[in-house]
């Protein structure tokens, strides 16, 4: 067997790792038992200060996990997962095939049995994300030892990035989760050059793809390793092997389409979304993400690599080209979204992790062990102390109304969702400004809506959505009942915020949600975040 | 102004309140309380459509027959005939005939001349033999699929849609030798009868001008609006107050449900939406959807029924021979549709009606007396409806039905493909995770064998 490291690093692996334990000779007998106590016994603070990690990662998941409303996907992939359960309420609003694989929504559905709840549905994904804490820990202490995973998934546990994304029901949440199970298995197949673990990480890719498309991209950051890496000699049966097992994995994916006859609909999606106009500036991620994983983190992951670059190995080119790949990508890519870089999350914990558990092992720290354990727990607290904030910050419900998509549920839109379901019969239609919250108003209120923003033009839009060519016609003809005004979606298209009011004069509006009680105009600051109004044909 | 003055005017003020309150209390206290769950009743009349022509392929109705053929010269085949055909957009087309030519279709109770008749006037009468079906009337259909249907509710006379409209609100023609044309008249209505009970009443018009009485409007169009308001024939509805002020415009509607002023019975005249020509036909389907919808939208729908129908045949084929029930009644079939909590779902009810069943209901529902022999005589429509069950929650009609995604297929092929791919996944991390174990422990089983082997079994 080939290990593909520098003699010193080596030397830390056997040290370090779990293979270098179970290297050692086996013993028998009495002395069996013994030296299981024995071992046993230095395991009990690793394995205790991971449960305190796993804890704190699932409070940070967990709490108020329902305090807000979904937003707008949130809303389409619970529908879904409804839906695949077998909902009778959702089926007809929210169809099985829309876009994305629905690996997630499948996993989802096996919870909905019993009905739909905002706290179930988001506590798959946050159980996703705990588990991807946990397995940033099983990476972190794989490539650096136990001290330098911990501290990683520590990070992660309280990254403002993950958190938030893990609270919600999305797909990146999987994804990331699966993404980090492939990189796991990379870093198994080059430390021993193994088939299983090439398989297995062919088979971990497969159901990274089946949780989100998009993940393919990551593909292109292994292939940029494995090709700037040659110390690990990747064999060409090997990759032959790994890429059937991903394509097999894959293949759920159109084979359901075709099964259920909808083979249409994906290629629909697809061409959509290669065509799509671009949504954010080229620097968005540049903006947004720093911020969300922490400068620190950054800091910390940058300024390891630097300060430790006469050790970096095939190791840290693997973590590189992890990320950069679809970093790269997705800023080229005209369309971005606030979670699609998560995968690479789990990846800066860990070297940001790697460079703190670092410190302190200077020459300067070699008579000063506490010193450098000082150091150690001083940076790592330091650093997660600069999560906490705005983690914290996040986390708080709150009433705000304008904010970036992906980032949280939508205040108001579950409120009047319900309010729907509540008061208004079956069979009644409703007129949005945007899709965004026609989908948490269908999710919430069982009614069909209708965006006004929706483009004619096929090329132009979602092909999920359905376009109002002629939005007077509609509600004329007695097709739309309700108009629905929000500050969410009038903050990003006042252009279609002030046709959909027009409507509303035109056609009697009387506003039935909230009741008005001296609240003041749509649109003014007092104003509620949902108001809904009653129209009539004239 | 001096205190004095201001105490004295208080006073008035608080003695007009008083006594204006005083005054509604008595009044409602002498409205008559309905005898059924319905306290709101709404009738709305549209104009010259036949049964078969609207509803005679619907399933379950009596519908047209097979081998129909009417003759363009009765008792002579070799004119050739015409078959009942479907009208589409392109064969879009309206018919014209008045008393006569319906007399002539009728044939005394034949059936025979319904392209005979327009033909013996020098007029193509194929037309005549055209049906709509769902595609064309699809919220009429959705209706009768979510309500009743009444498949022998006939016109009430065959004098003409004039005439009918005057049976609409008085169980009969007007008065004098004129009959449909008459105009002028003194008759009591229903309407009468609701006043003097107390019970709350308007007359919605569609586009209503106050000024378009007898006397300004032409009565032998039955377009115009004294036809299609038959109280507009009459100087008290025009001239009292008291009365004129319950004939308002069709706004008026929308503005009474909303403020939750709908009155104990509500008629409902259309205008450019009658539904008399193809054109109006699909106007004429989203006026009623709306008043429906917004009944629904209201807080009146649970004690609310909604009678539509047509004021006559209007020279369309219809294949049942009207029962006889006095010199010119009935006429032919026409459409008419119940929608109420009450209704139960998707039913063909086949009793015999004609709109003095509503007056009858009306009258029976409010514990009013009969207007005539007519309305004496006819059968309610409260047996269309069923009150031992609790009323159905509104559910508004979609235009077209929506086709749900066949779920079975679609949960299945998910779960079966889904599930392969992830038994294949943890196969293969199950394969790399437990193969080395199970290589060590096959490994530390050799060696303790071998031990074994070496020092021998223990001793029991």
């Amino acid at each position: 067997m080939r290990s593909p490291t520098s003699p010193g690093q080596a030397q830390i692996d056997i040290r370090e790792s779990p293979a270098g334990r179970h290297a050692r000779p086996a013993t028998s007998g009495l002395s069996t038992g013994r030296a299981l106590l024995r071992r046993l016994s230095p395991l009990a603070v690793p394995v205790l200060s991971l449960a305190a990690v796993l804890g704190l990662a699932a409070f940070f998941r967990f709490w108020q996990l329902d305090a807000v409303g979904f937003n707008s996907d949130e809303a389409v992939y619970t529908g879904t997962a409804a839906s695949i359960a077998g909902d009778p309420a959702m089926v007809p609003i929210f169809p099985i095939f829309r876009a994305h694989p629905v690996l997630f929504q499948m996993l989802l559905s096996l919870f909905l049995g019993d009905g739909v709840s905002d706290w179930t549905a988001r506590a798959l994904p946050a159980a996703i994300g705990v588990a991807t804490v946990a397995l940033t820990y099983l990476l972190g202490r794989r490539l650096y030892g136990h001290r330098a995973g911990l501290i990683g998934a520590l990070i992660l546990a309280v990254m403002t990035y993950h958190v938030v994304v893990t609270r919600q029901v999305l797909l990146d949440g999987l994804m990331t989760l699966c993404a980090t199970g492939v990189l796991y298995c990379i870093v198994r197949y080059s430390e021993t050059i193994a088939l299983r673990w090439l398989l297995a990480a062919g088979a971990m890719m497969g159901a990274t793809i089946l949780s989100k498309e998009t993940s393919i991209v990551l593909a292109g950051g292994l292939y940029a390793y494995f090709a700037l890496t040659p110390a690990v000699r990747l064999k060409f049966r090997h990759l032959l092997l790994a890429g059937v097992t991903t394509i097999v994995v894959v293949l759920a994916f159109p084979l359901a389409l075709t099964l259920a006859g909808r083979a249409s609909t994906g290629q629909n999606y697809l061409l959509w979304q290669l065509f799509r106009r671009s949504n954010h500036p080229l620097d968005f991620y540049l903006a947004v993400v720093p911020a969300a994983v922490g400068y620190l983190v950054l800091a910390a992951a940058i300024g390891g690599l630097i300060w430790l670059r006469t050790e970096n190995t095939w190791r840290e080119r693997l973590l590189i080209c992890w990320m950069l790949v679809p970093v790269a990508f997705f800023t080229v890519w005209p369309v971005k979204g606030y979670q699609y870089l998560l995968p690479i999350a789990p990846v800066l914990a860990v070297l940001a992790g790697r460079m703190i558990s670092r410190l302190g092992t200077t020459p300067h720290f070699v008579n000063r062990p506490r010193r450098g354990s000082v150091t150690r727990i001083v940076a790592a607290a330091v650093v997660v102390a600069s999560l906490l904030v705005p983690t914290v910050q996040e986390i708080q419900p709150s009433g705000r109304t304008t904010f970036l998509a992906g980032t949280g549920g939508v205040p108001g839109g579950r409120e009047a969702g319900l309010w729907l379901r509540d008061n208004v019969p079956a069979g009644a239609q409703l007129l949005t400004i945007g899709p965004s919250m026609a989908n948490i108003l269908q999710f919430y209120g069982l009614h069909r809506s209708l965006a006004l923003s929706v483009s004619p033009n096929p090329q132009s839009r979602n092909p999920s959505y359905t376009p109002v060519t002629n939005p007077d016609l509609a509600v004329r003809s007695g097709q739309i009942q309700y108009l629905v005004w929000d500050t969410y979606t009038a903050a990003r298209t006042p252009f279609f915020a002030g046709k959909l009011t027009e409507l509303a004069d035109r056609y009697h509006g009387v506003q039935v949600f909230p009741k008005p009680s001296g609240i003041g105009a749509a649109g003014s600051e007092q104003s509620p975040a949902v108001v809904i109004y009653q129209v009539r044909a004239p | 102004m001096s205190g004095l003055c201001r105490r004295i005017s208080a006073i008035i003020g608080c003695i007009v309140i008083l006594l204006s309150t005083g005054a509604t209390g008595v009044e409602a206290a002498a409205t008559p309380a309905p005898s059924t769950p319905i306290q709101h009743f709404l009738f709305m009349m549209q104009g010259d459509r036949s049964f078969d022509n609207y509803f005679g392929v619907y399933p379950g109705a009596d519908g047209i027959p097979s081998g129909v053929c009417q003759e363009f010269v009765v008792g002579r085949p070799d004119s050739g005939c015409v078959q009942p055909f479907l009208i589409d957009q392109a064969s879009a087309a309206s018919v014209i005939a008045g008393p006569n030519l319906i007399n002539r279709q009728w044939n005394n109770g034949a059936m025979n001349r319904f392209v005979a008749a327009f033909h013996t006037q020098g007029r193509d009468g194929t037309v005549a033999m055209g049906h709509y079906d769902a595609d064309m009337l699809p919220f009429y259909w959705s209706v009768a699929q979510n309500y009743v249907l009444f498949d022998r509710f006939f016109a009430s006379t065959r004098l003409g849609e004039s005439a009918n409209r005057n049976y609409w609100v008085a169980a009969g023609p007007a008065p004098g030798p004129a009959g449909d044309q008459a105009a002028g008249f003194d008759q009591t209505t229903i309407f009468d009868r609701l006043q003097d009970a107390g019970v709350s009443w308007k007359f919605y018009v569609q586009d209503y001008q106050p000024d378009k009485n007898y006397r300004a409007a032409p009565i032998t169009d039955p377009t115009t609006q004294p036809v299609r308001v038959p109280l507009l024939k009459q100087d008290r509805f025009i001239d009292n107050p008291e009365l004129s002020s319950h004939i308002v415009d069709l706004d008026q509607y929308y503005t009474d449900l909303a403020a939750g002023t709908l009155p104990a019975v509500s008629y409902i005249a259309s205008s450019s939406a009658s539904e008399r020509s193809a054109r109006s036909l699909p106007t004429g389907q989203n006026l009623a959807r709306n008043l429906l919808t917004q009944l629904m939208l209201s807080r009146f729908w649970e004690s609310s029924a909604f009678l539509l129908s047509y004021d006559g045949s209007g020279g369309w084929f219809d294949h049942v021979a009207p029962p006889q029930v006095d010199e010119n009644g009935y006429g032919l079939r026409v459409p008419a549709l119940l929608v109420s909590p009450y209704a139960p779902q998707g039913v063909v009810n086949q009793t015999v009606l004609d709109s003095t069943s509503a007056l009858k209901f009306i009258e029976d529902n409010w514990s009013l007396p009969p207007l005539t022999a007519r309305d004496t005589a006819a059968t309610s429509i409260a047996g269309a409806l069923d009150f031992r069950t609790t009323p159905r929650a509104a559910r508004l009609l979609p235009v077209r039905p929506v086709e749900a995604e066949p779920l079975v297929g679609a949960t299945g092929a998910v779960y079966l493909t889904y599930g392969s791919a992830a038994g294949v996944i943890g196969l293969m991390l199950i394969l790399a995770a437990v193969l080395p174990w199970t290589r060590r422990g096959l490994t530390l089983l050799y060696r303790g064998r071998h031990r074994w082997d070496r020092i021998g079994a223990p001793s029991p």
